[in-house]
Protein backbone atom coordinates (compact mmCIF):
# COMPACT_ATOMS: atom_id res chain seq x y z
CA UNK A 1 0.00 0.00 0.00
CA UNK A 2 1.07 3.38 -0.96
CA UNK A 3 1.92 5.75 2.45
CA UNK A 4 0.15 8.38 0.15
CA UNK A 5 -3.14 6.15 -0.09
CA UNK A 6 -5.72 8.37 1.58
CA UNK A 7 -6.92 6.36 4.96
CA UNK A 8 -11.01 5.27 5.36
CA UNK A 9 -12.17 3.84 8.85
CA UNK A 10 -14.57 1.66 9.84
CA UNK A 11 -15.30 1.35 13.69
CA UNK A 12 -18.01 -1.15 13.62
CA UNK A 13 -18.54 -4.36 15.51
CA UNK A 14 -19.55 -6.75 12.67
CA UNK A 15 -16.51 -8.71 11.47
CA UNK A 16 -19.20 -9.06 8.57
CA UNK A 17 -18.97 -5.33 7.50
CA UNK A 18 -15.62 -5.31 7.98
CA UNK A 19 -14.76 -7.58 5.35
CA UNK A 20 -17.65 -5.98 3.12
CA UNK A 21 -15.58 -2.85 3.53
CA UNK A 22 -12.26 -5.30 2.30
CA UNK A 23 -14.08 -6.26 -0.74
CA UNK A 24 -16.07 -2.84 -1.44
CA UNK A 25 -12.51 -0.86 -1.16
CA UNK A 26 -9.82 -3.46 -2.90
CA UNK A 27 -9.76 -1.62 -5.86
CA UNK A 28 -10.16 2.08 -4.71
CA UNK A 29 -6.89 2.25 -3.91
CA UNK A 30 -7.60 3.57 -0.29
CA UNK A 31 -6.21 1.98 3.14
CA UNK A 32 -8.91 0.40 5.13
CA UNK A 33 -8.54 0.66 8.85
CA UNK A 34 -11.28 -1.16 10.89
CA UNK A 35 -11.65 -1.00 14.39
CA UNK A 36 -14.84 -3.72 16.05
CA UNK A 37 -15.39 -1.06 18.77
CA UNK A 38 -15.28 3.01 20.08
CA UNK A 39 -12.42 2.39 22.40
CA UNK A 40 -10.15 0.39 20.27
CA UNK A 41 -10.95 2.93 17.37
CA UNK A 42 -9.39 5.83 19.85
CA UNK A 43 -5.29 4.99 19.57
CA UNK A 44 -5.65 5.96 16.44
CA UNK A 45 -8.28 8.58 16.07
CA UNK A 46 -6.67 10.27 18.69
CA UNK A 47 -3.70 11.71 17.02
CA UNK A 48 -4.40 10.72 13.14
CA UNK A 49 -7.12 12.11 10.83
CA UNK A 50 -8.74 9.52 8.33
CA UNK A 51 -9.60 10.84 5.07
CA UNK A 52 -13.16 9.11 5.78
CA UNK A 53 -14.70 7.51 8.73
CA UNK A 54 -17.37 5.18 9.06
CA UNK A 55 -19.47 5.18 12.00
CA UNK A 56 -21.68 2.33 12.85
CA UNK A 57 -24.90 3.32 15.70
CA UNK A 58 -25.29 0.42 17.73
CA UNK A 59 -22.14 -1.06 19.11
CA UNK A 60 -21.56 -3.10 22.70
CA UNK A 61 -19.28 0.04 24.30
CA UNK A 62 -20.68 2.80 22.95
CA UNK A 63 -23.32 4.32 20.29
CA UNK A 64 -21.78 6.37 17.41
CA UNK A 65 -23.45 9.05 17.94
CA UNK A 66 -22.12 9.71 21.42
CA UNK A 67 -18.98 8.61 19.86
CA UNK A 68 -18.38 11.15 16.82
CA UNK A 69 -19.94 13.95 19.18
CA UNK A 70 -17.14 13.24 21.05
CA UNK A 71 -14.56 13.24 18.44
CA UNK A 72 -16.38 16.89 17.40
CA UNK A 73 -15.06 17.91 20.36
CA UNK A 74 -11.77 16.77 19.38
CA UNK A 75 -10.06 19.95 17.06
CA UNK A 76 -8.53 16.88 14.65
CA UNK A 77 -12.04 15.52 14.03
CA UNK A 78 -14.16 18.91 13.98
CA UNK A 79 -14.18 18.55 10.34
CA UNK A 80 -13.24 15.23 9.56
CA UNK A 81 -15.65 13.68 6.81
CA UNK A 82 -18.35 11.04 8.74
CA UNK A 83 -21.08 8.53 7.47
CA UNK A 84 -22.89 6.83 9.40
CA UNK A 85 -23.60 3.18 9.21
CA UNK A 86 -26.31 1.91 10.87
CA UNK A 87 -29.13 -0.89 10.78
CA UNK A 88 -31.11 1.92 12.16
CA UNK A 89 -33.35 3.65 10.17
CA UNK A 90 -35.02 6.32 12.27
CA UNK A 91 -35.69 9.97 11.46
CA UNK A 92 -34.47 10.96 14.63
CA UNK A 93 -31.02 9.34 14.30
CA UNK A 94 -30.71 10.53 10.75
CA UNK A 95 -31.45 13.98 12.15
CA UNK A 96 -28.94 13.82 14.89
CA UNK A 97 -26.05 12.69 12.27
CA UNK A 98 -26.42 14.87 10.43
CA UNK A 99 -26.86 17.74 13.57
CA UNK A 100 -23.39 16.41 13.89
CA UNK A 101 -22.04 17.05 10.68
CA UNK A 102 -22.71 13.69 9.11
CA UNK A 103 -22.37 13.57 5.27
CA UNK A 104 -24.74 10.62 4.53
CA UNK A 105 -26.04 8.11 6.77
CA UNK A 106 -26.39 4.53 4.78
CA UNK A 107 -28.76 1.84 6.07
CA UNK A 108 -27.89 -1.47 6.66
CA UNK A 109 -27.76 -3.59 4.94
CA UNK A 110 -25.92 -1.84 1.99
CA UNK A 111 -24.40 -3.20 -1.43
CA UNK A 112 -21.06 -3.38 -1.83
CA UNK A 113 -22.00 -1.00 -4.93
CA UNK A 114 -23.15 1.86 -1.80
CA UNK A 115 -19.80 1.43 0.00
CA UNK A 116 -17.35 2.11 -3.19
CA UNK A 117 -19.63 4.87 -4.54
CA UNK A 118 -19.20 6.82 -0.98
CA UNK A 119 -15.71 6.26 -1.07
CA UNK A 120 -15.33 7.64 -4.48
CA UNK A 121 -17.33 10.72 -3.94
CA UNK A 122 -15.90 11.83 -0.69
CA UNK A 123 -12.49 11.05 -1.31
CA UNK A 124 -12.13 12.09 -4.68
CA UNK B 1 -44.20 -8.75 51.04
CA UNK B 2 -40.45 -10.29 51.43
CA UNK B 3 -37.55 -8.10 51.10
CA UNK B 4 -36.59 -8.47 47.41
CA UNK B 5 -39.88 -8.00 45.17
CA UNK B 6 -40.72 -6.10 41.56
CA UNK B 7 -43.74 -4.86 41.04
CA UNK B 8 -45.07 -3.34 37.61
CA UNK B 9 -46.78 0.45 37.96
CA UNK B 10 -46.66 0.70 34.70
CA UNK B 11 -47.07 -1.88 31.64
CA UNK B 12 -48.26 0.20 28.55
CA UNK B 13 -46.51 1.55 25.75
CA UNK B 14 -46.53 4.74 23.59
CA UNK B 15 -49.60 6.54 25.78
CA UNK B 16 -51.81 5.46 28.85
CA UNK B 17 -54.54 3.71 28.28
CA UNK B 18 -57.17 4.42 31.13
CA UNK B 19 -60.05 2.23 29.70
CA UNK B 20 -62.37 -0.04 31.40
CA UNK B 21 -61.92 -2.85 28.38
CA UNK B 22 -58.23 -2.40 29.07
CA UNK B 23 -57.35 -2.13 33.37
CA UNK B 24 -57.28 -6.10 33.78
CA UNK B 25 -53.95 -5.45 32.00
CA UNK B 26 -53.52 -1.74 32.97
CA UNK B 27 -53.23 1.37 32.15
CA UNK B 28 -50.42 3.18 32.96
CA UNK B 29 -46.66 3.68 31.12
CA UNK B 30 -44.05 1.72 31.98
CA UNK B 31 -42.20 1.97 35.12
CA UNK B 32 -41.13 -1.22 37.13
CA UNK B 33 -40.35 -0.93 40.86
CA UNK B 34 -37.40 -3.25 42.11
CA UNK B 35 -36.67 -3.64 45.99
CA UNK B 36 -34.18 -5.25 47.39
CA UNK B 37 -31.99 -5.54 51.07
CA UNK B 38 -33.57 -1.62 51.62
CA UNK B 39 -32.64 -0.22 48.02
CA UNK B 40 -35.00 0.78 45.61
CA UNK B 41 -34.01 0.60 41.37
CA UNK B 42 -36.75 1.80 39.55
CA UNK B 43 -36.67 1.46 35.60
CA UNK B 44 -38.40 4.20 33.74
CA UNK B 45 -40.69 6.81 34.91
CA UNK B 46 -43.87 6.78 32.93
CA UNK B 47 -47.57 7.41 34.26
CA UNK B 48 -46.88 4.63 36.52
CA UNK B 49 -44.81 6.18 38.42
CA UNK B 50 -47.45 8.61 39.80
CA UNK B 51 -49.66 6.05 41.72
CA UNK B 52 -45.59 4.39 42.94
CA UNK B 53 -45.16 8.00 44.42
CA UNK B 54 -47.97 7.95 46.15
CA UNK B 55 -47.34 4.27 47.55
CA UNK B 56 -43.96 5.63 48.43
CA UNK B 57 -45.33 8.88 50.48
CA UNK B 58 -47.15 6.39 52.83
CA UNK B 59 -44.40 4.24 53.29
CA UNK B 60 -41.62 4.67 55.92
CA UNK B 61 -38.32 3.48 55.53
CA UNK B 62 -36.64 3.98 52.00
CA UNK B 63 -35.75 7.48 50.82
CA UNK B 64 -33.58 7.13 48.56
CA UNK B 65 -34.13 5.76 44.76
CA UNK B 66 -32.08 5.24 41.57
CA UNK B 67 -34.45 5.95 38.18
CA UNK B 68 -32.63 4.20 35.46
CA UNK B 69 -35.15 5.51 32.02
CA UNK B 70 -34.08 3.62 28.94
CA UNK B 71 -34.86 6.98 26.85
CA UNK B 72 -36.94 10.14 26.71
CA UNK B 73 -40.05 9.68 25.01
CA UNK B 74 -42.92 10.64 26.76
CA UNK B 75 -44.47 7.75 27.78
CA UNK B 76 -41.28 6.90 29.63
CA UNK B 77 -40.85 10.07 31.38
CA UNK B 78 -44.12 11.83 31.60
CA UNK B 79 -45.09 10.70 35.02
CA UNK B 80 -41.75 12.77 36.74
CA UNK B 81 -44.08 16.37 36.84
CA UNK B 82 -46.84 14.82 39.39
CA UNK B 83 -43.89 12.11 41.41
CA UNK B 84 -44.58 13.00 44.83
CA UNK B 85 -40.94 12.24 46.18
CA UNK B 86 -39.55 14.86 43.59
CA UNK B 87 -40.86 17.33 45.84
CA UNK B 88 -40.14 16.71 49.50
CA UNK B 89 -37.24 17.31 50.92
CA UNK B 90 -36.49 14.18 53.15
CA UNK B 91 -35.68 12.04 49.57
CA UNK B 92 -32.79 12.01 46.94
CA UNK B 93 -33.41 10.50 43.73
CA UNK B 94 -30.36 9.66 41.79
CA UNK B 95 -30.94 9.04 37.82
CA UNK B 96 -29.43 8.28 35.26
CA UNK B 97 -30.20 7.70 31.34
CA UNK B 98 -28.69 7.80 28.18
CA UNK B 99 -26.20 10.88 27.70
CA UNK B 100 -23.07 11.48 27.06
CA UNK B 101 -22.43 13.01 30.76
CA UNK B 102 -24.52 14.13 34.14
CA UNK B 103 -25.91 17.45 32.52
CA UNK B 104 -27.20 16.17 29.55
CA UNK B 105 -28.79 13.54 31.11
CA UNK B 106 -30.03 16.52 33.87
CA UNK B 107 -30.77 18.58 30.41
CA UNK B 108 -33.43 15.79 28.99
CA UNK B 109 -35.20 14.54 31.98
CA UNK B 110 -36.38 18.48 33.20
CA UNK B 111 -36.87 19.15 29.32
CA UNK B 112 -40.70 18.39 29.86
CA UNK B 113 -41.19 20.88 32.91
CA UNK B 114 -40.46 23.79 31.29
CA UNK B 115 -42.69 26.60 29.97
CA UNK B 116 -44.89 26.17 28.17
CA UNK B 117 -45.15 22.61 28.51
CA UNK B 118 -45.20 22.67 32.16
CA UNK B 119 -45.60 25.48 34.92
CA UNK B 120 -43.19 24.19 37.21
CA UNK B 121 -39.76 23.29 37.01
CA UNK B 122 -37.85 20.63 38.21
CA UNK B 123 -36.26 23.78 40.29
CA UNK B 124 -39.21 23.30 42.23
CA UNK B 125 -38.65 19.82 43.18
CA UNK B 126 -37.59 19.88 46.75
CA UNK B 127 -35.96 16.07 46.85
CA UNK B 128 -32.07 16.05 46.86
CA UNK B 129 -31.63 15.41 42.70
CA UNK B 130 -28.61 13.47 41.32
CA UNK B 131 -27.91 12.68 37.98
CA UNK B 132 -25.55 10.31 37.84
CA UNK B 133 -22.04 10.26 35.33
CA UNK B 134 -21.97 7.35 32.85
CA UNK B 135 -20.02 5.00 34.57
CA UNK B 136 -16.80 3.02 32.78
CA UNK B 137 -18.22 0.35 33.80
CA UNK B 138 -21.35 -0.84 35.65
CA UNK B 139 -23.80 1.46 37.58
CA UNK B 140 -24.30 0.44 41.22
CA UNK B 141 -26.75 0.80 43.73
CA UNK B 142 -27.13 -1.05 46.87
CA UNK B 143 -27.15 -4.85 45.90
CA UNK B 144 -27.86 -4.06 42.10
CA UNK B 145 -25.42 -4.17 39.49
CA UNK B 146 -26.49 -2.64 36.24
CA UNK B 147 -25.09 -2.50 33.08
CA UNK B 148 -27.11 -1.59 29.80
CA UNK B 149 -26.72 -1.27 25.88
CA UNK B 150 -28.22 -0.19 22.95
CA UNK B 151 -30.80 -1.47 21.43
CA UNK B 152 -32.84 -0.76 18.44
CA UNK B 153 -34.97 1.83 18.75
CA UNK B 154 -35.44 5.71 17.61
CA UNK B 155 -32.43 7.83 19.47
CA UNK B 156 -30.15 6.71 21.89
CA UNK B 157 -32.23 3.89 23.71
CA UNK B 158 -30.67 1.50 26.42
CA UNK B 159 -31.53 -1.86 27.86
CA UNK B 160 -30.68 -2.65 31.37
CA UNK B 161 -29.02 -5.95 32.67
CA UNK B 162 -29.60 -6.11 36.60
CA UNK B 163 -27.67 -8.08 38.86
CA UNK B 164 -29.41 -8.44 41.94
CA UNK B 165 -27.67 -11.23 44.26
CA UNK B 166 -26.91 -13.52 41.38
CA UNK B 167 -30.34 -13.09 39.89
CA UNK B 168 -30.70 -11.16 36.39
CA UNK B 169 -33.18 -9.07 35.57
CA UNK B 170 -33.12 -8.18 31.98
CA UNK B 171 -35.30 -4.70 31.45
CA UNK B 172 -35.62 -3.86 27.43
CA UNK B 173 -38.86 -1.88 27.39
CA UNK B 174 -38.43 -0.53 23.75
CA UNK B 175 -37.10 -2.27 20.97
CA UNK B 176 -37.06 -3.94 17.46
CA UNK B 177 -36.24 -7.53 17.32
CA UNK B 178 -34.67 -8.97 14.37
CA UNK B 179 -34.85 -5.76 12.42
CA UNK B 180 -31.59 -5.83 10.37
CA UNK B 181 -32.85 -9.09 10.08
CA UNK B 182 -35.80 -8.72 8.13
CA UNK B 183 -34.59 -5.87 6.20
CA UNK B 184 -31.69 -8.46 4.90
CA UNK B 185 -34.53 -10.82 3.86
CA UNK B 186 -36.44 -8.18 2.51
CA UNK B 187 -33.55 -7.23 -0.26
CA UNK B 188 -31.51 -11.08 -0.04
CA UNK B 189 -32.45 -11.08 -3.95
CA UNK B 190 -30.73 -7.49 -4.76
CA UNK B 191 -27.64 -9.07 -3.38
CA UNK B 192 -24.91 -11.05 -5.40
CA UNK B 193 -23.47 -13.77 -4.18
CA UNK B 194 -21.07 -12.89 -1.78
CA UNK B 195 -22.93 -10.13 -0.54
CA UNK B 196 -25.55 -12.65 0.24
CA UNK B 197 -23.03 -14.69 1.80
CA UNK B 198 -21.62 -11.58 4.23
CA UNK B 199 -25.29 -10.93 4.86
CA UNK B 200 -26.13 -14.06 6.77
CA UNK B 201 -23.12 -14.28 8.75
CA UNK B 202 -24.53 -10.65 9.42
CA UNK B 203 -27.82 -12.30 10.56
CA UNK B 204 -26.18 -14.63 12.70
CA UNK B 205 -23.63 -11.71 14.21
CA UNK B 206 -26.29 -9.61 14.99
CA UNK B 207 -29.57 -11.87 16.31
CA UNK B 208 -26.19 -13.33 18.35
CA UNK B 209 -25.46 -9.80 19.98
CA UNK B 210 -29.11 -9.68 20.87
CA UNK B 211 -29.30 -12.44 22.46
CA UNK B 212 -26.54 -12.49 24.43
CA UNK B 213 -27.28 -9.27 26.40
CA UNK B 214 -30.70 -11.44 27.28
CA UNK B 215 -28.57 -14.65 27.90
CA UNK B 216 -29.52 -17.10 30.57
CA UNK B 217 -31.70 -14.06 32.27
CA UNK B 218 -34.03 -15.16 35.39
CA UNK B 219 -36.56 -12.44 34.38
CA UNK B 220 -36.98 -10.68 30.88
CA UNK B 221 -38.82 -7.81 30.46
CA UNK B 222 -39.30 -7.62 26.56
CA UNK B 223 -41.21 -5.21 24.29
CA UNK B 224 -44.44 -7.27 22.55
CA UNK B 225 -46.01 -4.50 21.36
CA UNK B 226 -47.64 -5.85 18.03
CA UNK B 227 -49.60 -8.49 16.56
CA UNK B 228 -47.84 -9.70 13.58
CA UNK B 229 -50.44 -7.74 11.29
CA UNK B 230 -50.12 -4.14 13.34
CA UNK B 231 -46.21 -5.17 12.72
CA UNK B 232 -46.44 -5.27 9.07
CA UNK B 233 -47.98 -1.88 9.41
CA UNK B 234 -45.55 -0.31 11.83
CA UNK B 235 -42.49 -1.60 10.69
CA UNK B 236 -39.40 0.46 11.69
CA UNK B 237 -40.95 2.34 14.76
CA UNK B 238 -39.04 0.72 17.06
CA UNK B 239 -40.97 -1.63 18.67
CA UNK B 240 -41.35 -5.94 18.52
CA UNK B 241 -43.91 -8.28 16.95
CA UNK B 242 -44.74 -10.49 20.53
CA UNK B 243 -43.61 -13.49 17.86
CA UNK B 244 -40.11 -12.41 18.09
CA UNK B 245 -39.73 -11.42 21.09
CA UNK B 246 -41.20 -14.76 22.82
CA UNK B 247 -38.80 -16.76 20.16
CA UNK B 248 -35.69 -14.43 21.25
CA UNK B 249 -36.26 -14.57 24.89
CA UNK B 250 -36.28 -19.07 23.77
CA UNK B 251 -33.29 -19.02 21.84
CA UNK B 252 -31.58 -16.75 24.83
CA UNK B 253 -32.47 -18.88 27.50
CA UNK B 254 -34.51 -16.93 29.53
CA UNK B 255 -36.33 -18.27 32.35
CA UNK B 256 -39.19 -15.83 32.88
CA UNK B 257 -40.16 -13.49 30.14
CA UNK B 258 -42.88 -10.34 31.17
CA UNK B 259 -44.62 -9.31 27.65
CA UNK B 260 -44.51 -5.44 27.74
CA UNK B 261 -45.18 -1.95 26.71
CA UNK B 262 -48.41 -3.00 25.68
CA UNK B 263 -49.99 -1.25 22.64
CA UNK B 264 -52.56 1.10 23.76
CA UNK B 265 -55.05 -0.10 21.06
CA UNK B 266 -55.18 -3.67 22.49
CA UNK B 267 -58.28 -4.49 25.19
CA UNK B 268 -57.61 -7.01 27.94
CA UNK B 269 -59.13 -9.80 25.55
CA UNK B 270 -56.39 -9.53 23.10
CA UNK B 271 -53.58 -9.29 25.20
CA UNK B 272 -54.53 -12.50 26.50
CA UNK B 273 -55.09 -13.77 23.08
CA UNK B 274 -51.24 -12.56 22.27
CA UNK B 275 -50.17 -14.29 25.18
CA UNK B 276 -51.67 -17.67 24.03
CA UNK B 277 -50.48 -17.51 20.78
CA UNK B 278 -46.99 -17.21 22.89
CA UNK B 279 -47.46 -20.16 25.02
CA UNK B 280 -48.71 -22.10 22.16
CA UNK B 281 -44.62 -21.20 19.92
CA UNK B 282 -43.20 -22.13 23.11
CA UNK B 283 -45.45 -25.66 23.25
CA UNK B 284 -44.31 -25.92 19.91
CA UNK B 285 -40.55 -25.12 20.18
CA UNK B 286 -40.81 -27.72 23.60
CA UNK B 287 -39.50 -24.87 25.61
CA UNK B 288 -39.33 -24.56 29.10
CA UNK B 289 -39.55 -20.56 29.10
CA UNK B 290 -42.29 -19.34 31.83
CA UNK B 291 -44.51 -16.54 29.40
CA UNK B 292 -46.86 -13.92 31.64
CA UNK B 293 -48.37 -10.63 30.97
CA UNK B 294 -47.03 -7.93 32.74
CA UNK B 295 -49.82 -6.46 34.60
CA UNK B 296 -50.48 -3.72 36.38
CA UNK B 297 -49.96 -4.45 40.12
CA UNK B 298 -48.30 -7.67 39.81
CA UNK B 299 -45.53 -8.27 42.19
CA UNK B 300 -42.80 -10.78 41.71
CA UNK B 301 -41.10 -12.68 44.91
CA UNK B 302 -37.07 -12.30 44.02
CA UNK B 303 -35.94 -13.67 47.44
Amino acid sequence: MNRSNPVVVVVDDSPSVKSLFEHSTASLGVELKTFSSAASSLAYLNSQKPALLFLNIIMPDKDGLTFLRELRGNPLHEDTAVIMISSKDYAQDRHAAWELGALEFISKPMPMQAITEAVKKHIS
Amino acid sequence: MSEAYLRFWGVRGSYSAPFASHLDVGGNTSCVEIRADGHLLVCDAGTGIIPFGQHLMQQDGIREMLVILTHYHWDHVCGLPFFLPAFAEDWRLNFFGPGQNAGEIERHVSAQMRAPYFPVSTDTWHAAVDYLQPPGGNLEHGPFRISYQNVHHPGITYGYRINLNGKVIVYISDNECLFLNKSIEQRYQEFNSEEQRLYDSMKREEYDSALQFMQGADILIHDAQYTPEDYEKKRGWGHSCYIDTVNSAIDAGVGQLYLYHHDPNYDDERINAIHQDCLRIIAERQSALDCHIAREGLTLDLA
